[in-house]
């Protein structure tokens, strides 16, 4: 049994009086890759958000249970929010770089945690795009605009980006939904490197995205969690009817 | 039966459509002549302004003798009023006043507005916000008459007592000091309003981007959020600018009109352009009259230059060059 990264004990999280996840308990393992499928508006971004406490940003947003980060529960009050992005970093849905060169987007993070020392900054910047799989194509404009990059160049970019911090997991929103099929591919391949280092939450809309890069796969409906397993038994034999009807395609 | 019913439901088919072309026709036609009207006013004002403004410099004046263009583009001295019976008038020293008043003017209004934006968009709760918003909207609808009056009863005084705590006689407040603060009271709500709205169209993405990697909200709202504002900002840096090198009314309350110069002192009286042009307008006739639209082209070329610069910088600042 490996290392658990985060540990959820009977989740509930509400918008105001609408209750957007129920009951959840699950356990993210270190240095794999979890899918969390499901239909739209079923959670899984939700509780995806909530992994980093970004639902903080949203007013109505209040949560019960635990969630615990190394064994330390991320909504006690008190805990350091902003270490805990550092240390738990995310890519969105659509690629959102800063619009400044390559190079600030990948130095921002480390920059607004103090470091100033340029040499520093030179090899954290060069080792996150080398690692993001995109060091070849921008090295010789690493001072351009990161909005003249293509889609797919502008989410591996936010990748680096999230990995310059050296966080330990790195949480997906639907990474690839705004890129074309070859981006997507190189995405994938990507993430397949990263789980060596990191651990990585992903959540998407694609099921064969999640069988293809996952080691295990959470199905979320109606706020719940149905089942979570290893992704090829969720795929050839789930234990959940509704788990069957939804990966057949059935609904959803 | 059936074939003439088909006939006249074509034929009302194609009134109908005729009559929509006619409304389009006339409707064009409309917004033609207004373009025209609007663009010839622009057009008319300036050859006037011009064909004025060229007199002292191409008539003998009434045998006061022409005014000598370069000296009168480069000079330190405006004899004004019709005792003179002088053809010596400069505005070169004008024109570095004003821009000096205009720029040290943005000085202050510019950080303060810009800050002020910051706060109203990122930092105050929904409420406050929407009070501030309302404040800034009524501050920048003020007409200036009555910021005029403000700065001679409350500025004057206060630069006045501000000098002579210093130990500086100044000309009963009347000063570049009390000229640059009244302008940047009058350009702050310009400045606030547009840029509040730039800053709160920065998108939530990018906001959220920030946050996640573990950015505070200060550090969110100063790297990233102005980052991503500052053509917004720019914009409107430039309309403040405009408005401190044109506003006249107010600025000859408190600026001093000073005759000679350029005055870099702060408790020096101090004269610009518009104020030139302003003062004792109605009393006057001959050159003394109509070198004030002399000067009037000169104003409107330093708007226009100073509007091109301006565009040029911000274009180089904001340019993002977008695949």
């Amino acid at each position: 049994m490996s290392k658990k990264v985060f540990e959820i004990n009977n989740l509930d999280l509400f918008y105001g009086d609408f209750q957007a996840l129920s009951g959840i308990n699950i356990n993210i393992e270190n240095n794999k890759v979890t899918a969390l499928i499901g239909p739209s508006g079923c959670g899984k971004s939700t509780f995806l958000r909530s992994l980093n406490r970004m639902n903080d940003l949203i007013d109505s947003c209040s949560i019960t249970g635990e969630i615990e980060f190394e064994e330390n529960n991320i909504y006690e009050t008190g805990f350091d929010v902003i270490n805990l992005r550092t240390k738990v970093g995310m890519v969105f849905q659509k690629p959102n770089p800063f619009p400044m060169s390559i190079y600030d987007n990948v130095a921002y993070g480390p920059r607004c945690q103090g470091i100033k020392d340029k040499k520093i900054l030179d090899k954290i910047v060069e080792s996150s795009l080398i690692s993001a799989a995109i060091y070849e194509e921008v090295k010789d404009r690493l001072k351009a605009n990161a909005l003249s990059l293509s889609g797919g160049q502008q989410q591996r970019l936010c990748i680096a980006r999230a990995i310059a911090m050296e966080p330990e997991v790195i949480l997906m929103d639907e990474p690839t939904s705004a890129l074309d099929p070859i981006a997507t591919l190189k995405i994938e391949e990507l993430i397949s490197d990263l789980k060596k280092d990191y651990t990585i939450v992903i959540v998407t809309h694609n099921m064969q995205q999640a069988a293809r890069i996952s080691d295990y796969t959470a199905f979320f409906l109606m706020g719940e969690l149905i089942e979570m397993d290893k992704t090829n038994k969720i795929f050839t034999q789930p234990t959940h009817q509704k788990t069957e009807d939804y990966i057949t395609g059935r609904f959803g | 039966m059936e074939l003439v019913n088909k006939f006249s439901t074509k034929f009302a088919q194609i009134k109908k459509r005729n009559k929509k072309e006619h409304i389009d026709i006339v409707v064009r036609m409309f917004f033609l002549i207004s373009t025209v009207i609007s663009a010839s006013f622009i057009l008319i004002i300036i050859v006037f302004i011009s064909m004025k403004g060229i007199i002292p410099f191409i008539t003998d004046n009434n045998g006061i003798g022409s005014v000598n263009v370069i000296r009168f583009l480069t000079g330190s001295i405006w004899l004004s009023g019709t005792a003179f019976q002088s053809n010596l008038y400069s505005v070169g020293f004008i024109i570095i006043n004003t821009l000096y008043i205009a720029l040290l003017s943005l000085l202050i209004s510019l950080p303060l507005g810009v800050l002020t934006a910051l706060f109203i968009a990122k930092v105050a709760p929904k409420k406050l916000a929407e009070f501030l918003r309302t404040v800034v909207e009524l501050l920048a609808s003020i007409p200036s008459i009555v910021y005029g009056l403000f700065g001679s009863g409350v500025i004057l005084v206060f630069v006045y007592n501000f000098a002579d705590v210093l130990g500086i006689q100044s000309k009963g407040g009347n000063s570049v000091m009390a000229t640059v603060l009244v302008l940047s009271l009058m350009t702050l709500p310009t400045i606030t309003a547009i840029s509040e709205v730039s800053i709160r169209s920065v998108g939530k993405d990018i906001e959220h981007g920030s946050l996640a990697l573990g950015a505070s909200k200060t550090q969110t709202n100063f790297k990233v959020i102005l980052a991503s504002a500052k053509s917004g900002i720019f914009a409107s840096a430039i309309l403040g600018i405009g408005r401190a090198l044109g506003e006249a009314t107010a600025v000859s309350l408190v600026a001093g009109n000073a005759k000679s110069g350029p005055t870099l002192a702060f408790f020096e009286t101090t004269s610009t352009l518009t104020s030139t042009m302003l003062e004792g307008l109605k009393e006057t006739t001959g050159i003394d009259y109509d070198i004030r639209f002399s000067v009037g082209i000169v104003l409107m070329v330093v708007i226009m230059l100073t509007n091109v610069i301006l565009n040029y910088i911000k274009k180089k600042v904001g340019n993002v060059d977008v695949k």
